[in-house]
């Protein structure tokens, strides 16, 4: 698979202050992206996400290392014309209409006029904003604005999305729709860079992730290789027995109107828990066992630094 | 853009545009950087738009304005003289140095000893205290102009001030004596005689003194020989004959007691002595 | 063209600017007091209405540039519009040059708008319209050009206060350099002299743009310093913004 994104040994730091004092925000990143997949770029605030993005989209330079898109430079007009770009909190004009905006971005690239408009329309359409179409840009409300800024960011039909933040501040069906835009760009081929800090939108939808603390990539690969199979705690939900009836196996649980929740966090256990309820007439409403989250992961690693 | 093409265009552009300002320089333009400042309105509202400043702008139209009367390749420069001092005086009434500037570009420079007096006029007027200006102004009437009533005036009122020198009353003694007032100008040698312990001033006064008792009599004595030239068709032989023809009531003699000369075949009457001499 | 895309669109954001409206408001305000002046002096009636006329139109003028033109960049950072505009295949330069061209256009229809108001002015009155009026208008718009892109040279580093004073600084400068001229003459020959000397020709002479005094005068301008004065005009306004490239180039958008 080719590799659309490579980053080698980013080094970046920042003078704040009056008197500057170095602050070192990347201290050697190094990942790789491979065509076709969701990539989740992951961190708590402040690790260096947005910065690593913006020293791979040019905005700022990085003290040491090399960036390299579809093999060529990051800065150079042809990796820009193959790539989109929307950034956490966007802001734009706004006194533009939808469509003045994306007419206006797309002057900015090497689209063809004559399937400019076309295009517009159907970005609109995909992010579900054809019906605001000559509406202000003032007028968006936060979701909308998002949205916006996602259809221009495909404006030049590009191969390579990357998204800082895309679900920040959506509601949950807003959310979801995104979500499923973001999975359709990956059935057209494209490759999208996911950077968030929120855990279960890149758990549903990311194939790899590298995991951002304070600078350092501490952790990268596919998603289903970081976290275990292992089951690591049961919930069975029971009803019709007596919470002092489970008191013996000495597991957890809490009862609450008439039902109640039981946490078994050996495995083995399960069978003979099971058998017991059924002895005891009582009704298992349901099993769930619980592997390791991407949350559990990310703790993990974020306490060990 | 490269680095390199811009460093070029920046060099490029920068030593251009120097040669282009060399040569825009020596192109000659008509106008005098500034001049519009002759065009500006009554200093009286423009104080009010200086928020304060006024002094200090005050200082750079004077400063100005000296740069401009110093060009000589401005021919009409001083058509404006009194306007633009009007200007600073409006602006920084208090400002001494440029009235009397203004006064002495005004005298030497345009040849105008009135624009000058319109100036110092000035300058008193909002300076009443200062006997320095009515002073000069006396200068130029009584040496560049001649005009010793105008002087008269002048060391009066500068008389008038506090402050003012001694030698005012002398000067206005002088002038007053000058414009044939006679009378004024003994008056005020007396004055001096008495007022000073001075011994050199006293001199002076004396001489002067002496001068105009000289003038005096010398007048009488002149219009008496002229009486009887006409009468008898002849000047008498002596002065004498003057006063047993019924001329005059007595023959004067100068401040010191001396008899006047007389050359009966001139009919010219004459003090002894010079009164600077004495 | 990209440029253009981008000129157009600072173009757009610029004329809703309501400072321009209020500082037009101001200069038409101006003008049309210059007409009450007129009962203030006793002559020429044309010449306060044409020297005020083009004093507004020049400071005014340069307020709008300053004013604006500070803004222009900072807000694109500020803002961050800057993020997806630079993620497009899109030079720095280019950006630059376009918000530029944007400005400028915006400033020559307020220059026009001014001029009309102007010259109405002058045709109610039935005083004759001389066609140097219209030289010296010219110049003021070049003089423009150049406050332009220093205002914008400071907007890419600076926030809008700082750039404000700084362009105005250079505005100040430029204005009263004759001043050094004359000093410089006054100075004894030596090393501090050339020194003196050098930094009086780097410094900007905007008197070269001034020709309201002629207008006002009516005095002869010498055909030669149009075109020197012009280029003059032309090469700073390159210089300045090639600085601007220059500082705007290498600059990390936090």
């Amino acid at each position: 698979m080719d590799t659309v994104l490579r980053i080698e040994d980013l080094h970046k730091s920042f003078k704040t202050g009056f008197i500057p004092k170095g602050k070192k925000i990347l201290n050697g990143i190094s990942l790789e992206v491979k065509a076709g997949e969701i990539f989740g770029y992951l961190g708590p605030n402040g690790a260096g996400k947005t910065t690593t993005l913006k020293c791979v989209l040019g905005l700022i330079f990085p003290d040491k290392g090399n960036i390299e898109i579809f093999g060529q430079s990051n800065l150079s007009m042809q990796a820009k014309e193959k790539i989109g770009f929307l950034p956490e909190n966007p802001y734009f004009y706004d006194y533009l209409s939808a469509t003045e905006f994306l007419s206006f971005y797309s002057d900015l690239t090497l689209a063809k006029k004559e399937e400019k408009k076309a295009k517009i329309a159907t970005l609109l359409k995909l992010v579900g904003l054809e019906h605001v179409a000559s509406l202000q840009l003032r007028k968006f409300s936060r979701g909308m604005l998002q949205r916006i800024g996602l259809a221009q960011a495909l404006i030049n039909d590009p191969s390579l999305v990357f998204l800082d933040e895309p679900l920040g501040g959506l509601d949950p069906l807003g959310r979801k729709e995104i979500r499923d835009v973001i999975v359709r760009l990956k059935g057209e081929g494209k490759t999208v860079f996911l950077s968030s800090h929120i855990l279960q939108d890149i758990e549903m939808i990311c194939d790899r992730v590298a995991i951002l603390v304070e600078g350092h990539i501490i952790n990268q690969g596919p998603l289903q290789d970081l976290i275990s199979e292992k089951v690591k705690v049961t919930e069975i939900t029971i009803s019709g027995m007596r919470p002092e009836d489970l008191r013996d196996l000495g597991e957890h649980y809490s009862a609450q109107g008439g039902r109640i929740l039981l946490k078994v966090f050996e495995e083995e256990k399960i069978a003979t828990i099971l058998q017991m309820i059924q002895t005891k007439k009582g009704k298992v409403h349901s099993l769930i066992p619980r592997t390791e989250t991407l949350e559990d992961l990310f703790v993990g690693a974020v306490k060990q630094k | 853009m490269k680095k390199s093409f811009l460093i070029i265009l920046l060099i490029l552009s920068c030593g251009l545009f120097m040669g282009v300002k060399v040569i825009v320089d020596k192109i000659p333009r008509s106008k005098v950087p500034g001049a519009s400042i002759i065009y500006l309105p009554s200093g009286k509202y423009l104080k009010h738009a200086t928020f304060g400043y006024s002094s200090l702008l005050a200082d750079l139209v004077y400063i100005w304005a000296i740069q401009y009367y110093g060009d000589h390749t401005i021919a009409e420069r001083y058509d404006n003289l009194d306007h633009i001092f009007s200007i600073i005086a409006e602006l920084d009434p208090h400002y001494l140095d440029p009235y009397e500037v203004g006064a002495i570009i005004a005298v030497y420079e345009a040849r105008d000893p009135y624009l000058a007096f319109k100036v110092l006029d000035r300058g008193l007027e909002k300076n009443p205290d200062q006997w320095i200006f009515p002073y000069q102004a006396g200068h130029y009437a009584a040496i560049n102009l001649k005009d010793y009533d105008l002087a008269r005036q002048y060391y009066k009122k500068t008389m008038a001030i506090e402050g003012a020198p001694a030698i005012a009353q002398r000067l206005y003694a002088d002038a007053a004596f000058k414009g044939t007032d006679f009378q004024t100008a003994w008056e005020n040698w007396e004055e001096v005689y008495q007022m000073t312990d001075d011994e050199r001033i006293k001199k002076i006064a004396e001489n002067h003194l002496y001068q105009v008792k000289s003038a005096m009599d010398l007048a009488k004595l002149k219009d008496a020989i002229e009486k009887y030239r006409q009468i008898n068709g002849r000047f008498p032989d002596n002065l004498d004959q003057l006063q047993s023809a019924g001329f005059l009531a007595s023959i004067p003699k100068d401040w010191d007691g001396k008899d006047y000369i007389y050359d009966p075949k001139t009919g010219e009457a004459d003090s002894q002595l010079k009164w600077w001499k004495r | 063209m990209k440029i253009r895309a981008i000129a157009i669109i600072t173009f757009k954001e610029a004329i809703r600017d309501r400072i321009l409206y209020l500082l037009l408001f101001f200069a038409a305000v101006c003008i049309i007091f210059s007409r009450l002046l007129v009962l203030l002096t006793v002559g020429d009636r044309a010449k306060i209405i044409t020297d005020v006329g083009l004093a507004s139109l020049s400071v005014f003028g340069t307020l709008m540039a300053i004013l604006i033109g500070t803004g222009l960049v900072y807000k694109e950072i500020d803002k961050r519009t800057i993020y997806t505009l630079l993620s497009k295949p899109i030079q720095r330069y280019q950006f630059l040059l376009g918000k530029y061209l944007g400005l400028l256009l915006t400033l020559f229809i307020m220059l026009a708008l001014m001029t009309v108001i102007f010259l109405v002015l002058f045709l109610l009155h039935k005083y004759p319209i001389e066609g140097s009026i219209f030289i010296a208008i010219l110049f003021i718009f070049v003089e423009l050009c150049l406050i332009t892109a220093v205002a914008i040279l400071f907007s890419c580093f600076s926030t809008p206060i700082l750039s404000t004073l700084f362009s105005l600084s250079f505005y100040l400068i430029g204005h009263v350099s004759w001043g050094l001229e004359t000093l410089i003459n006054k100075m004894p020959q030596g090393g501090i002299k050339t020194l003196a000397r050098i930094i009086y020709i780097l410094l900007p002479d905007l008197e070269n743009f001034n020709f309201k005094t002629e207008v006002v005068h009516h005095l002869p301008i010498p055909p030669k310093i149009f075109f020197y004065s012009s280029l003059y005009g032309i090469l700073y306004t390159v210089f300045i913004l090639a600085l601007a490239m220059m500082v705007f180039r290498r600059r990390d958008f936090i």
